[in-house]
């Protein structure tokens, strides 16, 4: 363990060190604000409209989560997709390529330290780039004081499902970054697997039966959009959790075998 | 302290290290000698258990690299011919790391990275970001890593490559001072290099171990092949035994 967090900590020095998680947290923050303002106006738009016809029932109806939060979190779903890849690439493939891992191989660390050290880091990356956009919900319950407000409870478990998906991108990142030599095929091949597990979830339209809960069990989407509505089900844990331990269980068989070959 | 019994390594039909076997006794200075590709840095990698020998086995310090893996790494130091260092970290971020992940107690960790930084001259860019540093500068800091924690075995692949000269001589005089205690293997392309700090002298070529003697030694086996009158001729040059050796 001690290990493991010594390798997350040189991870960050060089995460803040370079430009990348800059970058990142900036594009990030630019989409989903961008994302954010368009929803916070369908909003005001949506509520002058039943003031206008009065229709107060509607009114009432309305509410943040389901108009604003619920779709933020899908849109800030669809933004880790473009980059957790850039955030994952370098991890193992950058050791390779600047034979670093020979150091590594030769301390006394376990290969099962060097997946957990570099995975708790792009975890702390991914924590801090959701809280910068806790900004969103606190604005809205800033200026919202007549209004029920925000349901904290629900943005709460729709961040938990932010996080708990781009943790399982951050796993399946970090193994294609274990595969190869080269960070721009490792970024390129993620950001492909990523998009593969939002795209699933059209054709669950055009199939029937099982087939169709077959596929939208897949996407991950339809997994944020469960916890995006304010629920906690086991099912969409159970998914993203399986998620991580596959990609860590795999990274760690990469990186045990890349002396070997 | 180093047992090398038959390794072998091939790369399908090459054989890249064909049946070594040395020993390096406690306090020893092996110099490593051999033309490109004759496969030192193919041993030394797989002494220090970066890479897994295709058979025969290596024990440091009576622990078997690959089944006593831990403790063959606690001990050992190694410089890889590429300086491991990571371009984004400064020189003390990273010295610190290596510390940390070498086992060195937090208390200790800032005195042991003085104290490598000060030996290998590293003290005077230690806030730099290495990725700034010459060549040189980076082999330094690559052998600082080395020293870290003090290992009793230290595995140091061509460590003045890219030093100017006065550095090579700095390196050279630091790794005698740590003969007696250390036990060190050095491979090395310069062979004053090896008359100046080395007791014992292994060479290869294509694979196999061509020469296993003290200097003295060698100079006593190939001396008498050189005269036609059958007296001891003059005392050959390291370089002609290489070039005798190598070429063969």
């Amino acid at each position: 363990m001690k290990n493991a967090i010594a390798i997350a900590k040189k991870e960050l020095n060089i995460y803040f060190a370079t430009p990348i998680a800059y970058v990142m947290f900036t594009l990030f923050v630019v989409i989903g604000s961008y994302f954010f303002l368009r929803l916070l106006g369908a909003y005001e738009q949506a509520s002058l409209q039943f003031m206008r016809f009065n229709q107060p029932e509607a009114a009432n109806r309305l509410n943040f989560q389901d108009v604003i939060f619920r779709n933020l979190f899908g849109n800030l779903g669809v933004i880790l997709v473009f980059i957790i890849p850039f955030l994952t690439m370098r991890l193992v493939a950058e050791e390779k390529r600047q034979k670093t891992i020979e150091l590594l191989y030769t301390t006394p660390v376990t290969p099962s330290q060097i997946v957990w050290g570099k995975y708790l880091a792009s975890l702390v990356i991914l924590t801090c780039a959701l809280l910068l956009t806790v900004t969103y919900p606190a604005l809205v319950q800033l200026v919202a004081k007549d209004a029920n407000g925000v349901e904290w409870r629900s943005v709460g478990l729709g961040y938990l499902g932010l996080f708990l998906m781009g943790a399982a991108y951050m796993a399946i990142g970090l193994f294609i970054s274990s595969l190869t030599e080269s960070q721009v095929v490792a970024a390129l091949i993620t950001f492909v697997v990523l998009l593969m597990t939002w795209i699933i979830g059209w054709s669950s339209s055009e199939s029937e039966g099982w087939m169709r809960e077959f596929v939208t069990y897949l996407a991950a989407v339809s997994h944020l959009d469960s916890f995006g509505k304010g629920t906690l089900d086991l099912k969409d844990v159970v998914y993203f959790l399986s998620i991580i331990t596959l990609g860590l269980f795999a990274t760690n068989r990469a990186v045990e075998s890349h002396r070997w070959s | 302290m180093i047992e090398v019994s038959h390794l072998v390594k091939s790369y399908r039909d090459l054989k890249a290290v064909n049946d070594v076997s040395f020993k390096v006794e406690k306090g020893e200075i092996l110099g490593f000698l051999g033309p490109n590709g004759a496969g030192k840095t193919t041993t030394m990698r797989m002494i220090t258990g970066v890479l897994p020998p295709t058979s025969g086995s290596v024990k440091v310090a009576g622990f078997d690299v690959f089944e006593k893996a831990m403790e063959v790494k606690r001990r050992i130091g190694y410089l890889p011919e590429t300086p491991p260092v990571y371009t984004d970290m400064t020189v003390r971020a990273y010295l610190r790391f290596v510390a940390e992940i070498k086992g060195v107690r937090r208390k200790q960790r800032q005195g042991e990275v003085d104290r490598v930084a000060v030996t290998t001259n590293c003290d005077k860019f230690i806030q730099r970001v290495i990725g700034n540093l010459s060549k040189g500068q980076r082999q330094r800091v690559g052998l600082a890593q080395a020293l870290l924690n003090d290992p009793e075995v230290l595995i140091l692949d061509e460590p003045t490559v890219g030093l100017d000269p006065a550095q090579i001589i700095e390196v050279r005089e630091l790794i005698k001072s740590l003969a007696g205690k250390h036990t060190i293997i050095l491979s090395t392309h310069i062979l004053p290099e090896v008359v100046a700090t080395c007791q014992r002298v292994l060479m290869l070529a294509s694979g196999r171990v061509v020469a296993d003697d003290t200097l003295k030694g060698l100079q006593k086996t190939h001396a008498g092949a050189a005269t036609a009158d059958g007296g001891m001729g003059p005392a050959p040059s390291l370089e002609e035994i290489f070039l005798k050796l190598t070429s063969a």
